[in-house]
C-alpha cells in the first residue's frame, strides 16, 4: 500500500498482522514518545471476495461461504442472509422456527461475546486465566449446539422457510441447565475481572467516544451502546421471534472502553435470560415450509438487517431472474467500527499502551470487515 | 416523520434533484439523486432530515445498461429508517464528488467501491487500496465483466 | 545442511562407538524436541475459534508441549489457521523466511490446503504455493481432535529426524 506520508518528529511503528493482539490487520502508529498521534487501518489481509463468490452460487449455497465470515457468531449472519432469501422470494416461516432460530441467534451471541471478554482480559496483561475461563464456559454452548445441530462452529443450521432439525428430546432442559451454570460463572466473572482495580486502571476513561461522535463516525453494536445510545436491530426492527421476547437494550452512559465492556457483559446476561424464556414457552408446531431446491427468483431488491454480536450487519441482495443472486452487499459492522477505531485517538488522548485494550473493546473480527 | 412523509417531503422540497424517491417496505427509502446536484442533497439529508449515522456504501453494476449506481446507506436514529441513496453512474466514466465532506465516515467505503467497481471519487482525501493486495493487477473484481484472477490483465 | 552433518559422522567415523553416541544423542535429542513446538500464533482465517478450543482448558494443547507463542524468532512451527488471502500469504513467507530451522509448518483446516468453500475465490491461494507444508489437517473447521492428531503426526515426524536440523523426507 502507498502509504500516506508521515508528519515529521513521529515515529512510524507498525504493529501485526501477526501480532496476537492486533489480529488479522495491520496498524500503522504514528507515535511521539508513549503517545499515538494518529492510527491507520491496513485491512484486507483476510478478503476472500466472499461478495464475489456469492454471486456465483445458487440461494442455498450461499448459507455456507457467508457463515464463514464471522465464524465465532455463524447464527445471526447466516440467518440475515437467510432473512433477504426469504423476504425476496416470498418464504413463509413457522412461529416454531422463529423460536429455535432466536434460540440459536443468542447462543452464538453469547459465544461471540465471550471471545470479546477473553481478548479484552489478556489484553490489560493480566488476565490470561479469564480468557481460559472463557474457553470452558464456551464448552457448555458448543455441547448444546453440537446437539442440536451437529456442528460446533459452523451451523449451516437456518434454511429458507425455517430451520434444519427440532429441538432433540430434553434440549429445553439442558439449555435451562446451561444458563444456571453460566449465571453463576457470570458472578465470578464480575468479581475477578470487572471489578478488578488492574482492569479498571486499564479501561476507566480510556477512548471516550461521545454519543454525538459514535452517531457521526456510524459506530455500531456495543460500541454504539457504551456511548450510552439505545440502537438495537432487534428492537427496532424485530425479526425472529424477539419481537415476543422480553428483553431491554443495554446502554452504558460511560462512554469508555470499560462501558464498553460492561455492555457487553449485560447483554449475556440479556441473553440467558431469552434462552430461559425460549426453552420455558416456545410454541409447538412445523419447524419449515417447503423451500424448493431449484429456485428461479424475479427481478428486485430486499435489505435485511440482524444485530450480530459486533452490531447491526445489513445483506442488501439484488435478484434478476435466475438462481443465483446478482449481487449481495454486505454491510459489515466491524469496518463501521474500525473507522471509529481510526478516529478514537483524535477525539481522546490514547498511549501506545492503550491500543491493545482499545481495539479489543470495539472486538473487532477482521473476516468480517474483509469479507 | 413516517416513510410516506419522508418520501413527500423529500420529493416536493428537492423536485428538481432526485430522480425518484420511493417507500420499498417500512423502514426502508430508497431516492436516486442526479450526479450533479448529489452533495447538495446529501447534505439536506443530513442536516435537515436527520439521517446522521453513515452505515456503508457500495457499488452495482449493469453492463445490459450500461450503467453502474453507487448506492450510500444511511442511518436515522431517530426514526430508525435506512435510507438508500443513489446516484446513476455511466459505466464509461464511473466519476462522482466524494461524500467524506458530508459524512466522514464514506472513506473506507469509497475506498471499497474504488477498487472492487472502479469508481473515480474527486476530492476523497485518502485513495489507497482498502482491502485487495498493493500489486493487484487483476482488474476491478465486482464488476460484472471480471474474469480470472491476480496477475491477468 | 545434510552433506555437512554426514561429513561430520564421516570424520569421526573412527572413533569406536561413535555411531551408537550419536544414535542415542539423536533419539533423546529427537525426543525432547517433538515435546517443545512452538508454533506461532498466526490465525489468518475463520479456524481461529477451533484453534482456540483446542489450546483452550477442555483440549489443552499444552499438555503435549504445543504452546501457541507470540514472537517468531522464538518459535519452530507455523500453524497456518485458516483461509490465506493473496495480501496475507506474503506475510506467511516473510514470517517463515524469519523463523529458525529447523521450522514446520501444519495447514489447518480445508482453505490453506486447498482454498476450501473458496475455492472459486480470486483473492485466496492455497498455503504451499509459498511455503512448504509438513502436515494437512482437513476440515472446515477441523473438530480439536483433528487438530491434535495433526499435531502429533508432526511430533512423530520430528522425533524420526536423523539428524538434528534436517527434515526426516
Amino acid at each position: 500500500m502507498s502509504e500516506p506520508t508521515i508528519t515529521p518528529d513521529l515515529m512510524r511503528i507498525s504493529w501485526g498482522p501477526q501480532h496476537p493482539m492486533s489480529g488479522q490487520t495491520r496498524i500503522l502508529l504514528d507515535v511521539d514518545g508513549e503517545k499515538v498521534h494518529k492510527i491507520i487501518a491496513d485491512l484486507g489481509f483476510t478478503h476472500r471476495g466472499i461478495e464475489k463468490i456469492l454471486e456465483n452460487r445458487s440461494f442455498l449455497q450461499g448459507i455456507v461461504p457467508i457463515e464463514r465470515m464471522v465464524m465465532i457468531d455463524t447464527a445471526n449472519i447466516g440467518l440475515g442472509y437467510v432473512m433477504a432469501i426469504e423476504e425476496s422470494l416470498g418464504i413463509e416461516v413457522p412461529e416454531r422456527a422463529h423460536w429455535i432460530r432466536s434460540l440459536v441467534c443468542e447462543l452464538s451471541r453469547i459465544s461471540s461475546h465471550l471471545y470479546a471478554f477473553g481478548l479484552q482480559a489478556e489484553s490489560t496483561g493480566y488476565f490470561p486465566a479469564v480468557f481460559l475461563w472463557t474457553t470452558t464456559d464456551r464448552t457448555v454452548l458448543l455441547d448444546l449446539m453440537e446437539e442440536l445441530t451437529g456442528a460446533r462452529f459452523s451451523y449451516n443450521f437456518f434454511l429458507p422457510g425455517g430451520v434444519m432439525k427440532d429441538l432433540t428430546e430434553g434440549f429445553e432442559d439442558r439449555v435451562i441447565e446451561g444458563v444456571q451454570y453460566l449465571r453463576k460463572r457470570f458472578e465470578d466473572y464480575w468479581t475477578a475481572m470487572i471489578e478488578n482495580i488492574v482492569f479498571e486502571a486499564r479501561c476507566n476513561d480510556v477512548a471516550v467516544l461521545k454519543p454525538e461522535d459514535a452517531i457521526r463516525l456510524g459506530a455500531t453494536g456495543p460500541v454504539l451502546r457504551g456511548s450510552g445510545i439505545s440502537i438495537d436491530v432487534r428492537k427496532d426492527e424485530p425479526y425472529a421471534a424477539y419481537g415476543d421476547l422480553d428483553f431491554e437494550v443495554i446502554t452504558e452512559s460511560a462512554c469508555d472502553s470499560m462501558a464498553r465492556t460492561k455492555v457487553r457483559y449485560r447483554e449475556i446476561g440479556q441473553s440467558l435470560n431469552m434462552m430461559e424464556q425460549v426453552a420455558n414457552e416456545i410454541p409447538g408446531g412445523p419447524i419449515r415450509t417447503r423451500f424448493p431446491l431449484f429456485t428461479r427468483s424475479k427481478p428486485g431488491e430486499v435489505y435485511s438487517r440482524v444485530e450480530t454480536g459486533r452490531g447491526e450487519m445489513g445483506i442488501h441482495m439484488f435478484t434478476a431472474v435466475g438462481m443465483n443472486p446478482y449481487r449481495v452487499k454486505i454491510n459489515s459492522p466491524t469496518l463501521r467500527n474500525m473507522y471509529v477505531f481510526e478516529r478514537l485517538c483524535e477525539l481522546d488522548e490514547m498511549l501506545m499502551a492503550d491500543v491493545p485494550v482499545v481495539i479489543n473493546s470495539i472486538d473487532p473480527w477482521y473476516l468480517d470487515s474483509d469479507r | 416523520m413516517s416513510e410516506a412523509e419522508l418520501v413527500e417531503a423529500i420529493t416536493t422540497s428537492h423536485a428538481e434533484q432526485i430522480e425518484s424517491a420511493e417507500v420499498l417496505r417500512s423502514q426502508r427509502v430508497s431516492v436516486v439523486v442526479k450526479r450533479e446536484v448529489f452533495l447538495e442533497v446529501a447534505e439536506a439529508l443530513r442536516d435537515e432530515y436527520g439521517f446522521k449515522t453513515p452505515s456503508a456504501a457500495g457499488g452495482l453494476d449493469y453492463p445490459k445498461e450500461e450503467r453502474m449506481q453507487m448506492i450510500y446507506y444511511l442511518f436515522n436514529p431517530d426514526s430508525k429508517i435506512t435510507l438508500t441513496l443513489r446516484v446513476d453512474l455511466p459505466r464509461d466514466d464511473p466519476t462522482l464528488p466524494t461524500l467524506t465532506g458530508v459524512w466522514e465516515a464514506m472513506s473506507f467505503h469509497e475506498r471499497e467501491a474504488h477498487e472492487m467497481f472502479g469508481i473515480e471519487f474527486e476530492g476523497h482525501p485518502n485513495m489507497i487500496p482498502l482491502l485487495m493486495p498493493p500489486d493487484w493487477r487483476g482488474g476491478y473484481p465486482l464488476r460484472k465483466d471480471f474474469k480470472g484472477e491476480a496477475g491477468e490483465e | 545442511m545434510a552433506e555437512e552433518s554426514c561429513e561430520l559422522k564421516r570424520s569421526l567415523d573412527w572413533v569406536p562407538g561413535s555411531g551408537a553416541v550419536y544414535s542415542v544423542v539423536d533419539y533423546v535429542a529427537g525426543w525432547a524436541r517433538k515435546y517443545s513446538i512452538w508454533p506461532i500464533h498466526l490465525v489468518t482465517g475463520c479456524c481461529g475459534p477451533e484453534f482456540m478450543q483446542t489450546s483452550g482448558v477442555q483440549y489443552d494443547m499444552e499438555r503435549l508441549g504445543i504452546l501457541p507463542f507470540a514472537s517468531v524468532r522464538q518459535c519452530d512451527c507455523i500453524m497456518v489457521v485458516g483461509v490465506v488471502s493473496r495480501k496475507m500469504a506474503l506475510r506467511v513467507k516473510y514470517l517463515y523466511e524469519q523463523m529458525g530451522e529447523p521450522k514446520y509448518v501444519v495447514s489447518v483446516g480445508a482453505c490453506p490446503t486447498g482454498r476450501g468453500p473458496f475455492y472459486d475465490s480470486y483473492a485466496a491461494v492455497p498455503v504451499d504455493e509459498y511455503v512448504p507444508v509438513d502436515v494437512y489437517i482437513p476440515g472446515c473447521p477441523p473438530r480439536p481432535e483433528a487438530i491434535i492428531q495433526g499435531m502429533m503426526i508432526l511430533q512423530e515426524k520430528i522425533k524420526n529426524t536423523k539428524r538434528i536440523g534436517v527434515k526426516s523426507e
